[in-house]
């Protein structure tokens, strides 16, 4: 049909994948979600929690996220540098490297491989394998960006690099280690410096897999969708670097109130929260920018799924920093706050912005218009519904449990054994599977318009052809 | 300048990437090169290979997911947990595995807390001990094997030292044998303090249970046995990991001992070695001084109704 | 046929708003420096004499 039509497969191919690993993470999610109330569910040795919970993590930030990330990206940059990709055989061939990659992480990590590094758990001979992956993306991006055909490169553009070299980085170092046989190793670092060394990491997979791509498809897609151009153009420069050099100071404060020193824990506490600046330059001129017609909030669907994702992103940032705080996190560090704080995060925005990223771009790559703009709506209320409900119980809990771990008696005894205060976050737990239950339905809706979109849009190619 | 740096993708990703590197220079390598962040306490012993199979297990298993190792210099977290994580104590772990999470308790000072039968009892089925514990059930570790080759690699992997002796000491260990030897030597570079914050509750010479008799207290008792004691000492203290307590044998020599001396033990739970009354203790015992004076008091006059004293 | 899929780069910023700041993120911006200064200043060590090991021990005098 035209030139792009290769590289269009290729993005759907992706975007598919990705709604695939999403589905496998999500069902593991609901089923850890049971297993904190019913330790029946465990069934030894491959799905007990202890190893289900790292196939969630990981398959959903890595199959659903960086799968999601490939594909949309591949297409934002085709977009912006007016010519398709430099290398369309080598996207094809990463997109098969991609999903086997994928496969064998969850099947290694169901038979316990796993580096104990938080969203690193991957062992080595996997950790080549990504970065193998990683380097065909960025010479196709890099490439592709080298030769366009438009001179200026927009502000998503801008995210898009970020990442690419960041993420890099930041996998190559905290992946370092000493293999001791095929499916085991020890990291290079030890003790209180391999603690530094993780969470500067960790933070920062959040940052540039959870962070910087999700702004690159905000920064194009809100505009595009509602047809309403970005507020303003110097906010987004300042916002970019301000979030970018800010970002990478502050992976110690998950590590507040640890034998790490001092003086980094604060360090990372005082840039943790002046990154609520930068972040909050980016809701800003969202805001704004929409503010010059808020009725695209009614008359477009997209706009809703921005506007709300990146109000979630606004609360995200201003919830996080505080979290760091050493007053907020003696209360809150180790209970289920986080994973409340985490699923507003996950759920709320980068769900939210990457799901509607595809509704933009799968009928667009078919000539078509969504299938059902009514299944998209009730989509996006169930996703809400469900995130809301999720957050709000773990809140609850999580302060709950930080209560309770510190009640005394008069004579400065404790109140609760730690048992007493296990049995009552089950309430809450129960709830939290039943919001996974809402999430999961909405995302149900999502997946059938995305498919029948597909199918419409076949039926019309093969009809003009 | 500034507009060119947007139509020149190379300098770009080059600027880009000194930003980034800016702050990780003074958070992460600079530190590294700093003594501090390498200390190593002077009585922590690497990991014997058996030891070292069992850190092998627990992250394989991934309790860390539900578990952390790091006590926080936080009042209730020292009552709770004992003296809060030193940074010399983890020189022998890559990576660390103090975890963020707390969906089970800290286990940074587990080991010698409770002897080594309760965790075989604990792992193979935590319910059994705390009927609504979400704990998984590990009872596959019984019948699996250590790998002794794997186990020689991994040694020297870490170079830790090693002896042929303790390799071929590990040929019929299980792999429960292995995560107990581990979660034992878990903290125990740190020397035990007896208690700072509830100390005048203890140490008190041959004191009368000020709640002997009192019935309400014996009905505590009662309750706070089933919570706290029963899965080592059984039903009514009829004994079980831990001894008999409606005998009148106290560690392990006939002969009754005084009101105090129970709430010593209590108090201060029970390391081999330890003496009272002349009588030298061979096991482990986990303190219970979080539960407070009057607690204790009601415990000890619920043990006397059982001995029917 | 495939104009269909070209963006046109210049409607996706405004023009009149281009190098507007508004004012009250201006002022979160420096505010949040200023912050950073303070805090920094009381919770390290060698300059304020804070440490969250001193502060355990003066909580458990109490
Ligand atoms: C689903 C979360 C979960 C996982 C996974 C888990 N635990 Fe636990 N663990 C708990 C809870 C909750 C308790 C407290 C109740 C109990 O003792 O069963 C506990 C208690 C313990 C205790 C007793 C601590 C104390 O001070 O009383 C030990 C030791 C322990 N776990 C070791 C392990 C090991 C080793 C593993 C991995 C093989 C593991 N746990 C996996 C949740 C978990
Ligand atoms: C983890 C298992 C465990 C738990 C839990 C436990 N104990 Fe013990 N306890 C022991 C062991 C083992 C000994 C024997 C020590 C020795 O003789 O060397 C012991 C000894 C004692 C003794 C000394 C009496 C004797 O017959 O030797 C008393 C009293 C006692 N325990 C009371 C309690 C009370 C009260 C609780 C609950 C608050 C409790 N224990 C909880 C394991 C436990
Ligand atoms: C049906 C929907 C979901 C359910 C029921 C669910 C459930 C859970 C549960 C039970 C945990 C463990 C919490 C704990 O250990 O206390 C968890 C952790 C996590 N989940 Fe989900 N989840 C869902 C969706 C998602 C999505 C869509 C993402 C990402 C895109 C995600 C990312 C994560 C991450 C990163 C963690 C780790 C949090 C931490 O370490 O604190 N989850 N989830
Ligand atoms: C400026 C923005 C943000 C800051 C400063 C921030 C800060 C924090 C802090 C301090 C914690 C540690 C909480 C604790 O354990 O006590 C945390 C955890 C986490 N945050 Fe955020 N947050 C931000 C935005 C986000 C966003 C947008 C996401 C996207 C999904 C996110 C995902 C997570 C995850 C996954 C964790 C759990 C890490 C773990 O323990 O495994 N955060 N965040």
């Amino acid at each position: 049909m035209n030139e792009y039509q290769y590289d269009h497969q290729t993005v759907k191919g992706f975007i598919l994948s990705s709604i695939f690993w999403g589905v496998v993470g999500i069902v593991i999610g609901l089923w850890i979600s049971i297993q904190m109330w019913n330790a029946d569910w465990n069934i030894a040795p491959y799905f007990t929690f202890g190893r289900l919970r790292v196939v969630h993590t990981n398959g959903l930030a890595f199959g659903l996220g960086v799968g999601a990330i490939f594909g949309i990206f591949y297409y934002i940059v085709m977009r912006l540098t007016k010519r398709p990709l430099l290398f369309p055989k080598l996207a094809r061939v990463h997109l098969w490297v991609f999903n086997a990659a994928i496969a064998l992480a969850a099947l290694s990590l169901f038979a316990g491989m796993n580096q104990s590094l938080e969203y690193a758990e991957l062992e080595w001979p996997l950790d080549i394998g990504i970065v193998i992956l990683w380097v065909m993306f960025a010479v196709n991006i890099f490439g592709t960006v080298i030769k366009r055909k438009e001179e200026q490169m927009y502000i998503s553009l801008w995210y898009i690099i970020a990442t690419v070299v960041a993420v890099a980085v930041l996998y190559i170092v905290n992946n370092l280690s000493i293999p001791a046989g095929l499916t085991k190793s020890y990291s290079v670092f030890a003790g209180v410096n391999s603690a530094n060394v993780e969470w500067w990491y960790g933070h920062n997979a959040v940052g540039f897999v959870f962070t910087t791509p999700i702004l690159a498809m905000f920064y194009y897609f809100l505009p595009k969708s509602t047809g309403l151009p970005i507020y303003s153009h110097r906010l987004s420069i300042i916002a970019f670097w301000s979030l970018i050099f800010g970002y990478l100071w502050t992976g110690a404060h998950h590590l507040v109130y640890t034998p790490l020193p001092d003086w980094i824990q604060t360090t990372a506490i005082v840039f943790t929260i002046f990154l609520i600046a930068p972040s909050w330059g980016s809701v800003v001129n969202g805001y704004y920018t929409v503010g010059s017609d808020w009725s695209k909030m009614q008359s477009q669907y997209l706009t809703k799924f921005f506007i709300w994702g990146i109000t979630f992103y606004g609360l995200q940032t201003v919830q996080g920093p505080t979290q760091a705080l050493r007053v907020v996190s003696s209360l809150i560090h180790y209970t289920d706050w986080v994973p409340g704080h985490v699923h507003m995060g996950t759920m709320g925005w980068v769900t939210m912005t990457t799901a509607a990223s595809m509704y933009y771009i799968i009928p667009k790559i078919y000539n078509t218009e969504i299938y059902s703009v009514k299944a998209a709506n009730t989509h996006f209320w169930l996703v809400l519904v469900g995130q809301l409900m999720f957050s709000v119980t773990m809140w609850i809990t999580g302060i709950q449990q930080g209560a309770l771990w510190k009640a005394t008696n008069a004579d400065g005894s404790l109140k609760y054994t730690f048992y007493e205060t296990l049995i009552k976050n089950y309430p809450f737990w129960r709830l939290r599977t039943l919001a996974g239950v809402i999430f999961t339905v909405g995302m149900l809706f999502f997946i059938y318009n995305i498919l029948m979109t597909i199918r419409k849009g076949s039926i019309l190619a093969a009809s003009k052809a | 300048m500034a507009g060119e740096l947007y139509n020149k993708p190379i300098l770009f990703a080059v600027v880009a990437t000194v930003v980034i590197l800016i702050g990780t220079l003074v958070t992460m390598f600079y530190p590294m090169m700093r003594q501090e962040m390498h200390p190593k306490l002077d009585n922590l012993k690497p990991y014997t290979a058996l030891q070292l199979a069992g850190k092998d297990i627990y992250q394989r298993e991934g309790c860390n997911n539900c578990h952390t190792q790091t006590v926080r210099p936080l009042k209730t977290e020292v009552i709770r947990y004992g003296d809060y994580s030193k940074a010399g104590e983890f020189a022998y772990d890559r990576p660390f595995l103090w975890g963020s999470k707390r969906t089970g308790p800290d286990l940074a000072r587990i080991g010698g807390k409770y002897p080594d039968a309760w965790h075989y009892a604990h792992h193979e089925n935590p319910q059994s001990m705390f009927p609504k514990s979400n704990m998984p059930k590990y009872a596959f570790l019984k019948k699996a094997m250590v790998d002794p080759p794997a186990i020689e690699a991994h040694m020297k992997a870490n170079d830790f030292p090693y002896t042929a002796a303790d390799i071929s000491a590990l040929a019929g260990k299980t792999e429960m044998d292995a995560l107990v030897a581990y979660l034992q030597s878990v903290g125990t570079a740190v020397k035990k303090k007896a208690s700072r914050v509830v100390a005048e509750a203890g140490a008190r010479q041959h004191e009368k249970n000020p709640l002997a008799g009192d019935a309400k207290a014996i009905a505590l008792g009662k309750t706070l046995f089933a919570e706290n004691c029963e899965a080592c000492h059984g039903a009514n203290g009829q004994g079980g990991i831990g001894p008999s307590l409606a005998d009148d044998v106290f560690f392990g020599v006939k002969g009754d001992v005084a009101d105090d001396d129970y709430f010593e033990v209590i108090n201060n739970g029970i390391e081999p070695g330890m003496v009272e009354e002349g009588r030298v203790a061979k096991d482990t015992m986990p303190e219970f001084k979080a539960l407070g004076k009057d607690k204790i008091w009601s415990l000890v006059a619920y043990i006397r109704s059982v001995q029917g004293k | 046929m495939a104009d269909h899929f070209v963006d046109d780069i210049e409607k996706f910023e405004a023009k009149e708003t281009a190098h507007t700041l508004p004012v009250g993120w201006v002022i979160l911006f420096w505010a949040l420096i200023l912050w950073g200064v303070y805090y920094f200043y009381m919770y390290t060590p060698s300059l304020g004499g804070w440490s969250q090991n001193s502060a355990l021990e003066e909580s458990l005098q109490k």
